[in-house]
C-alpha cells in the first residue's frame, strides 16, 4: 500500500499505522503513549498528524482533480494520531507543516505543565523521552504560571520499584503493560481528570515481570530500586549481552558504572524475549557486588585460607596434580558456563588424562528434544501443552505462551525495527485460553491463563504421559492419574492432535526422570507436537551439544562427589551443602575450588580460586531452543576473577603447556572446527548452527528414593544467590519452604516462620509461606544448582523453627 | 422550484401547525403515567407488537424512511446506524440506551424515564428486534434515582406480564434488559466510556474504530441510542415512518424535545417539530426572557453560544441551520444568557464542569481541560488577568479543540472559542480594569 510522508513514498502492508510510516518514511513524529508489542491507544496526543487520503466515488473510481487529473486528497478535518490511525491506499500524511508543528508544541506545553522538571536530580536524565521530546519539538519557554500538581515523589509500588507520581505523563504504558503482556492487572489508573495518577489495591506487585514497567517508562516515574539514585545515564557502560540467569537466553543490557553493575535492562530480542524480562533478571544483579565477594585466589596454608597471587595457585594446583593418576582428577563445571568454558573445561580433562568431567546440574535424559520447538513457534502455537511450572522455570517461555493466547503473530519487523504501534493489539483482548493446558502437581500461575488445568501427584509426570498416549491411541485412563477429568483430558489430546503447530513445554520435573522424559517424547511424537524442553540453567543444551559430559555413567558429578574422584576441580558449584558430601569431600586430597564465594564447598577447599560471575564474561552459550548466542563481559571490577578459561590459562601456565581453550579465542578456534561457525562472528541477535544431534548416552545416577510427598521447585530468582541480592530478599522474604494452610496449622508454622529443615539430608533455612496453592500434604522447596528441581525428601518431624514471625500486637 | 417538490404537502415546523400533535410527551406530566396498565391503555406495545409481527429488516427501513437522526447530540441517523450490526452469528447482541443524560442544558430524557419509562422500554424491545439483540443495556445516570426506580418497577412489571423475558408479548422473540446505575461521571454518556463503566471497567472512552456494532458490551456487537431516540421509534413504528418525516426540515426529520433554561418565563421541555424557530421556542412557549438577554447556547453546554438577535432567534432548530450558523443542535438545550450576566463567569461556569469530569486519559483534556483553562479562569475572575493572557487563552483553547481523544474536550474548547468570538470585550474589561463588564449579584434571591 503506497503512502506519502511528506516528501517521501513508502509502500507497507495495509493494516499498518500511520507513525509506523512516518518512522518508515525516515522522518520522525513525537510519541509517548506508543510502545513496541502493545496496543496503540491515543493517549498522549503527541503523534498528531494532518492527514489526507483520497476518495472514490459511487463507482469506485478514485475521485481526481479537474486541473491536474490527479486523485484529490481530501484532507481530515482535525489533526489525526497517526499511532490509531491504520494507512489507507493513496494517504498522505504531514509531519511538517505549521499546523503540526503548533499542535505538537502545545502538546509538550500541556504535558509539562504539571511535570516538576526535576530533571537535574532525576534517573532518567539524559535518556527521557519527554526530555529529548521537548527538545525537538518543545517552545523551551513555559506559559504556565500556577502551581503545579504535588504528589507523591517516593511511592514505593514494591520493594523492587519506586514511582515517582509527579513525573507521570500518564501515558498509561506501564498500566496497559501488566494487562496486556503478563495478564496480571496490579496497576491502574485512580481518581479521574487533572487528579489521576498511577497506583495499586494494595502495596506490592504480585507478577514475575514487574521490572519491564521501568524500562517503558517514558520519563523518570517509574524507578529501579536498586539503581535508583545511583548513577547518571551518561555515567554508564551499556553492554548488551545475554543473561545466564535460565535457558532462555534473553537478551539483556547490563549497565555498570565505576567497575560495579547498577543495574539490568531488558534488550531487544524480537525472536526471543521481545522486550521483556522477567524480575529475577532484572533485580538479581546486586550480588555482583557483594562485599564478601572472592577477589583473590585463596591457598590453604597452616589450615588457613590466606590470600595468594595467581601463579602460587596455579603452581600449587599443578604441583599436587602430579600425585594423581589421570582418572583419579574429577572437573565440574556448572550448567551455566559458557561453551568456551566447556571447551576449556574438556582440554584440561584431557590433558589430565581424565574421563571424569562433568556439568551440573544435569539430568539423565537430554535436553535437546528430537522435534525442537522455537519460542517463535510457541508464540503461534494452537495448542500448548504446559507440565510444570514455566513462569518460575523460564518465565520468558511464560510470556511467549501469553502470545499465542492473544493470537498475534510476531510483527514483521519495518525498516526502523519493531512497529511501534501494531495496531493489531488491543487493550483487554480476549484470550484463547483454550489453547493451553497446564499440568503441574500444584496450583501454578500459568494455570490462571489456561482452559484446562490439571493437578498430578508428586512424581506422577511419567504416568500422566502414559495416561495421555493411552488417550492418544484411543484408550482410556485414570483421572487421578491425569490430575484433571478424562473428558478434559480427551479434549485436549484431540486438541494437541488437530492442531498444526502443537507445542508441548516440560522442564526440570519431566527431566528428573527418564522414563518420564521417554513418555514426554512418545507422547508428543502420539499426537505430533513439537518440544520445548527447559533445561536447567543457561547453558545446559549447549554443554551438552559439545559433549561436557562424563566417559561413562560412574563418572558424573555425582559419583566424582561421592568419592570418585580423588582429586576435584569444582566450578561454581556446592556440593558439600550436604553434610554427607562434605565429609567425604574433607577427606579428598585436593580439592580445588572456583567459586565467588566462600561456600560450604570451599571452606573445605585447598584452593580457592576467584569467579567471574555471568555478567563479566564473554562466551556464547545456547539456549533452549538450540540458538547460540553471544555473552559480553560488562566492565565490572571483579579483582583477579577468572571464568573457567582463564582458570585453565592459568593452570596451563603453571604446568608449562598451551591448553585449548586458555582464552576465549582459543576456545572458538576449537568450536570452529566441531561446529565449522566462527563464534566470533555471532550477532548479537545469535544464530541456530546445526549440531551433531546426540543421545547423552549416560545417565545420572540415580536419586535415593522419595519418602514424603516434597518437591524441589524451580524459582524465578537463583536461590544461591538470593541472600546476596538484598531487594529480592526484601520483596520475597526468602527461600520458602511452601505448604498448604492445614500442613502449618497441623505443625504449628505460621507464615513467615523461620525454619530449618532437611531437605535430601541437606540442613536448608527457609521461611515458611501458607498457600493453598500448594496441596494438603505436599510441601516445596526451592532448587538448587546442586538439587535441581524434581521429588524430593523433606523431612518435616525434624523442622526447626528457629524463628517466630514477628507478631504485630 | 420543480412542481413535484411544490406539489407537497408543506412539511410541518411549528408547533402551532395544526397537524402538528405533542407525541413523545403526551404522558409527562400525567399523574400514574408510569405505570403499565395507564400506558396499556393509551395503546402502549402496541407498536411493539406490530413490529414483532414484521422482520428486523422492515423495522430497519421504517426507521430509515422517518429520517429520524440519534438525539444523543451528534444526530447520526438511526436506520444507519442499526444496518451496521454485523450479520447475525452465535455471539450475544447488545442494544444499549444511554440514559447518562449529563450535558448542563439537557434535562429531556429524565422525565421519559420518570413519568413514561415503559416509552422506553418499548422502544428498546423495537431496536432489540431490529438488530438481533437479546439484551439490552439501560445505562441510567446515577443521579436518577426516581428515574431508575420507575424503570426497576417498569422492567419488573413488564416481566410479570410477559412485556420482557422469554417471548416478548407472546411472539417468539426474547428479551430482557439489564438496568445499570451509573456512579455520577459526565463521561459515561460518551458510548464506549459508558461500555466500559458498565463491564465495570474505568470510564474511558475506548478507541474507534472498533465501533460498537464491531466491539461493544463485553467486545460484543452492540448499538447504542439515546433514550428519545427510542422513544420515537415506538411513534415511528405506530404511525409510520412517513408520518414521522412528514415534520422537520430536510436533514432532520420528525418532532424532538427542546429544553429551555435560564431567565425565560417558563422554562422546562417543550415538544416541537424539527425547523421551529428558537423564536417560537423562547417566546411563544417559554413565554420568552424575563430579563434583557444577550446570548444563547442552542443545544447544550458544549455548543457553540449564538448571539441574541433577530436573525439567530429566527433560525430553524434544525441539524443544518446550526452547523450554518457555525454550532451544533447537540441536545436542544437552549441556554439563555441575560445581559447583565458577566459572559465570563458564565464560560468559567461551563468550564470547571468539563475541567471536572476529564476522564484523564489523554494529555490535552486533562492538563488544558482539567487543569491550566480553569486555573486561567480564575485568575481572570479574581481581576489578575492581562490580555497576554488572553492570548496565551486563545492558544491553548486552539490547542484543545481537535487534538483530544474524545469529544469532551472540544465540549469544553468550544463555548470558550465562540464566546471569545462574541464577547471577547467583556474578557478585555475584565483584564483591562480588574473588574467584569457586569458586576457579580445574587441571582437566586432576587
Ligand atoms: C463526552 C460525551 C458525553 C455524552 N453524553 C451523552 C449522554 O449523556 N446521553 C446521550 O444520549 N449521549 C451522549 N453522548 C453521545 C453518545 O456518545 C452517543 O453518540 C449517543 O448516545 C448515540 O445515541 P444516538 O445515536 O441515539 O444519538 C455523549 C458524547 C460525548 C462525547
Ligand atoms: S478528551 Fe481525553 S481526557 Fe478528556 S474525556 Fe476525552 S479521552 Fe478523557
Ligand atoms: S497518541 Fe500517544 S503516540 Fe499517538
Amino acid at each position: 500500500m503506497k503512502v506519502t510522508v511528506n516528501d517521501v513514498e513508502v509502500d507497507l502492508a495495509p493494516g499498518t499505522s500511520a507513525i509506523d510510516a512516518v518512522f518508515a518514511a525516515g522522518y520522525d513524529v513525537p510519541y509517548f503513549c506508543s510502545q513496541e508489542y502493545m496496543s496503540p491507544v491515543g493517549a498522549c496526543r503527541m503523534c498528531l498528524a494532518k492527514v489526507g487520503a483520497p476518495r472514490k466515488d459511487r463507482d469506485g473510481n478514485w475521485i481526481l482533480d479537474d486541473e491536474t487529473g490527479e486523485r484529490t486528497i481530501f484532507a481530515f478535518p482535525a489533526l489525526l494520531a497517526t499511532c490509531t490511525s491504520a494507512l489507507s491506499e493513496g494517504m498522505v500524511i504531514d509531519t511538517l507543516s505549521e499546523e503540526v508543528k503548533h499542535a505538537q508544541n502545545g502538546m509538550i506545553e500541556f504535558t509539562l505543565i504539571n511535570h516538576p522538571l526535576d530533571c537535574p536530580v532525576c534517573d532518567k536524565g539524559g535518556a527521557c523521552e519527554l526530555q529529548d521530546r521537548s527538545y525537538e519539538y518543545g517552545s523551551g519557554r513555559s506559559r504556565f504560571e500556577f502551581t503545579k500538581r504535588h504528589q507523591e515523589k517516593h511511592h514505593p509500588l514494591s520493594d523492587l520499584i519506586t514511582l515517582d507520581r509527579e513525573r507521570c505523563i500518564h501515558c498509561k504504558r506501564c498500566v496497559r503493560y501488566f494487562e496486556e503482556v503478563p495478564g496480571d492487572e496490579v496497576l491502574d489508573f485512580i481518581d479521574r481528570g487533572g487528579h489521576t495518577y498511577i497506583g495499586t489495591v494494595e502495596h506490592g506487585l504480585p507478577s514475575n515481570f514487574t521490572g519491564n514497567i521501568t524500562d517503558i517508562c517514558p520519563v523518570g516515574a517509574l524507578l529501579d530500586a536498586t539503581s535508583r539514585f545511583r548513577g547518571r545515564n551518561w555515567e554508564y557502560d551499556h553492554t548488551a549481552s545475554v543473561s545466564l540467569d535460565d535457558a532462555s537466553g534473553s537478551a539483556v543490557v547490563v549497565d555498570a558504572r565505576t567497575g560495579r553493575i547498577e543495574r539490568i535492562k531488558a534488550g531487544l530480542h524480537p525472536e526471543v524475549n521481545k522486550s521483556w524480562i522477567d524480575d529475577g533478571i532484572r533485580f538479581g544483579h546486586e550480588y555482583t557486588a557483594d562485599p564478601e565477594r572472592i577477589t583473590r585466589p585463596l591457598l590453604r596454608k597452616d589450615g588457613e585460607l590466606v590470600e595468594v597471587p595467581w601463579p602460587e595457585a596455579a603452581a600449587f594446583v599443578a604441583e599436587r596434580l602430579k600425585e594423581f593418576s589421570g582418572k583419579d582428577v574429577g572437573v565440574c563445571i556448572r550448567a551455566d558456563a559458557t561453551l568456551e568454558e566447556g571447551v576449556a573445561a574438556l582440554a584440561l580433562a584431557e590433558h589430565l588424562g581424565t574421563g571424569q568431567v562433568d556439568h551440573a546440574p544435569r539430568y539423565g535424559p537430554t535436553v535437546m528434544p528430537p522435534a525442537q520447538a522455537t519460542l517463535q513457534e510457541l508464540a503461534v502455537s494452537d495448542a500448548i501443552f504446559v507440565v510444570g511450572d514455566v513462569s518460575e522455570e523460564v518465565p520468558a517461555v511464560d510470556l511467549r505462551i501469553k502470545d499465542a493466547l492473544r493470537g498475534v503473530t510476531p510483527p514483521p519487523l519495518l525498516p526502523h525495527g519493531v512497529p511501534i504501534a501494531d495496531l493489531r493489539l488491543k487493550e483487554r483482548m480476549p484470550r484463547k485460553r483454550e489453547i493451553l493446558c497446564v499440568a503441574a502437581p500444584y496450583r501454578v500461575d500459568l494455570m490462571r491463563h489456561a482452559g484446562t488445568v490439571a493437578r498430578y501427584d508428586v512424581g506422577g509426570e511419567e504416568t500422566l504421559f502414559r495416561g495421555l498416549i493411552a488417550i492418544a491411541e484411543g484408550g482410556s485412563a485414570d483421572e487421578r492419574v491425569l490430575g484433571m477429568t478424562l473428558a478434559a483430558a480427551k479434549a485436549f489430546v484431540d486438541r494437541l492432535r488437530a492442531a498444526k503447530k502443537a507445542v508441548i513445554v516440560t522442564g526440570g520435573f519431566v527431566l528428573s526422570s527418564q522414563a518420564a522424559a521417554d513418555a514426554a517424547e512418545r507422547f508428543a511424537r502420539a499426537v505430533g507436537a513439537r518440544q520445548l524442553v527447559l533445561g536447567p540453567m543457561a547453558n545446559a543444551y549447549g554443554l551438552e551439544a559439545i559433549g561436557v559430559l562424563p566417559s561413562h555413567a560412574r563418572y558424573d558429578y555425582a559419583s566424582m562427589v561421592a568419592g570418585g574422584a580423588k582429586a576435584l576441580l569444582i566450578s561454581n558449584l556446592d556440593p558439600a551443602a550436604d553434610p554427607a558430601v562434605a565429609e567425604r569431600l574433607a577427606e579428598s586430597r585436593l580439592l580445588v575450588v572456583h567459586d565467588m564465594f566462600m561456600t560450604a564447598t570451599a571452606r573445605l577447599a585447598h584452593v580457592v580460586l576467584p569467579a567471574k560471575s555471568g555478567f563479566e564474561k564473554d562466551g556464547t552459550v545456547v539456549n533452549l531452543e538450540g540458538r547460540f548466542m553471544p555473552v559480553r563481559a560488562a566492565p565490572v571490577d571483579a579483582g583477579e576473577a577468572v571464568d573457567v578459561t582463564g582458570l585453565v590459562r592459568e593452570l596451563g601456565l603453571a604446568f608449562g603447556v598451551r591448553i585449548e581453550g586458555r582464552s576465549v579465542r582459543s576456545a572458538r578456534r576449537s568450536l570452529r572446527k566441531t561446529l565449522g561457525t566462527d563464534l566470533e562472528e555471532l550477532t548479537g541477535l545469535g544464530a541456530f548452527v546445526a549440531l551433531p544431534r546426540r543421545r547423552v548416552a549416560v545417565s545420572v545416577a540415580a536419586r535415593p528414593g522419595v519418602r514424603g510427598r516434597a518437591l524441589r521447585v524451580p524459582t524465578m530468582v537463583r536461590q544461591e544467590y538470593l541472600l546476596r541480592n538484598p531487594h529480592l530478599l526484601a520483596t520475597l522474604g526468602g527461600p520458602a519452604l511452601r505448604l498448604h494452610p492445614d500442613d502449618a496449622r497441623t505443625r504449628a508454622l505460621s507464615h513467615d516462620d523461620e525454619v530449618t529443615v532437611r531437605v535430601d539430608g541437606v540442613p536448608r533455612r527457609l521461611r515458611v509461606y501458607v498457600t493453598d496453592a500448594m496441596p494438603s500434604g505436599v510441601v516445596s522447596v526451592p532448587a538448587l544448582p546442586d538439587a535441581p528441581a524434581g521429588p524430593a525428601d523433606v523431612d518435616l518431624d525434624g523442622i526447626v523453627v528457629e524463628r517466630r514471625r514477628l507478631e504485630v500486637a | 422550484m420543480s412542481d413535484a417538490v411544490a406539489d407537497r404537502p408543506k412539511p410541518i415546523v411549528s408547533r402551532f401547525d395544526p397537524r402538528f400533535e405533542v407525541t413523545l410527551y403526551r404522558h409527562v406530566g400525567v399523574a400514574g403515567s408510569h405505570t403499565l396498565p395507564y400506558y396499556r391503555e393509551h395503546g402502549g406495545y402496541e407498536a411493539a407488537k406490530r413490529a414483532l409481527t414484521t422482520s428486523p429488516s422492515a423495522v430497519i427501513d421504517e426507521v430509515k424512511t422517518s429520517g429520524l437522526r440519534g438525539r444523543g447530540g451528534a444526530g447520526f441517523p438511526t436506520g444507519i446506524k442499526w444496518s451496521f450490526m454485523p450479520p447475525a452469528d452465535e455471539r450475544q447482541r447488545f442494544i444499549v440506551c444511554n440514559a447518562d443524560e449529563s450535558e448542563p442544558g439537557s434535562f429531556k430524557d429524565r422525565y421519559f424515564m420518570e413519568d413514561d419509562p415503559h416509552q422506553v422500554i418499548e422502544g428498546m424491545i423495537i431496536a432489540g428486534f431490529a438488530i438481533g439483540a437479546t439484551r439490552g443495556v439501560l445505562y441510567v445516570r446515577g443521579e436518577y434515582y426516581l428515574a431508575y426506580e420507575r424503570l426497576r418497577e417498569a422492567i419488573a412489571a413488564c416481566h410479570a406480564e410477559g412485556i420482557l423475558g422469554r417471548g416478548v408479548l407472546g411472539s417468539s422473540f426474547d428479551f430482557d434488559i439489564i438496568l445499570h446505575r451509573g456512579a455520577g461521571a459526565y463521561i459515561c454518556g460518551e458510548e464506549t466510556a459508558l461500555m466500559n463503566s458498565f463491564e465495570g471497567l474505568r470510564a474511558n472512552p475506548r478507541l474507534k474504530p472498533p465501533f460498537p456494532a464491531q466491539a461493544g458490551v463485553y467486545g460484543l456487537p452492540s448499538t447504542i441510542n439515546n433514550v428519545e431516540t427510542f422513544a420515537s421509534v415506538v411513534h415511528i413504528m405506530a404511525k409510520g415512518g412517513a408520518w414521522y418525516a412528514a415534520m422537520g426540515t430536510d436533514d432532520s426529520k420528525g418532532t424532538k424535545l427542546y429544553q429551555v433554561s435560564g431567565p425565560v418565563a417558563r422554562p422546562g421541555v417543550y415538544e416541537l417539530p424539527m425547523g421551529a424557530t428558537f423564536r417560537e421556542l423562547i417566546f411563544d412557549l417559554a413565554g420568552g426572557p424575563t430579563m434583557p438577554a444577550k446570548a444563547f447556547i442552542p443545544g447544550g453546554s458544549s455548543t457553540p453560544m449564538l448571539p441574541w438577535t433577530d436573525e439567530t432567534l429566527d433560525l430553524p432548530m434544525d441539524y443544518g441551520s446550526m452547523a450554518k450558523a457555525g454550532t451544533m443542535l447537540g441536545t436542544g438545550g437552549v441556554i439563555v444568557i441575560p445581559e447583565a450576566k458577566c459572559m465570563v463567569d458564565a464560560i468559567y461556569n461551563i468550564v470547571r464542569f468539563y475541567a471536572h469530569e476529564s476522564c484523564g486519559k489523554c494529555t490535552p483534556c486533562r492538563e488544558g481541560v482539567a487543569t491550566w483553562l480553569p486555573k486561567m479562569y480564575q485568575k481572570l475572575l479574581a481581576g489578575l488577568g492581562t490580555r497576554e493572557d488572553l492570548v496565551v487563552m486563545e492558544d491553548m483553547v486552539r490547542n484543545m479543540r481537535g487534538t483530544a481523544f474524545c469529544p469532551l474536550a472540544d465540549a469544553c474548547a468550544m463555548p470558550v472559542q465562540a464566546s471569545f468570538k462574541y464577547f471577547r470585550h467583556e474578557y478585555e474589561h475584565l483584564v483591562d480594569h480588574g473588574e467584569p463588564l457586569h458586576a457579580r449579584r445574587d441571582w437566586w434571591s432576587a
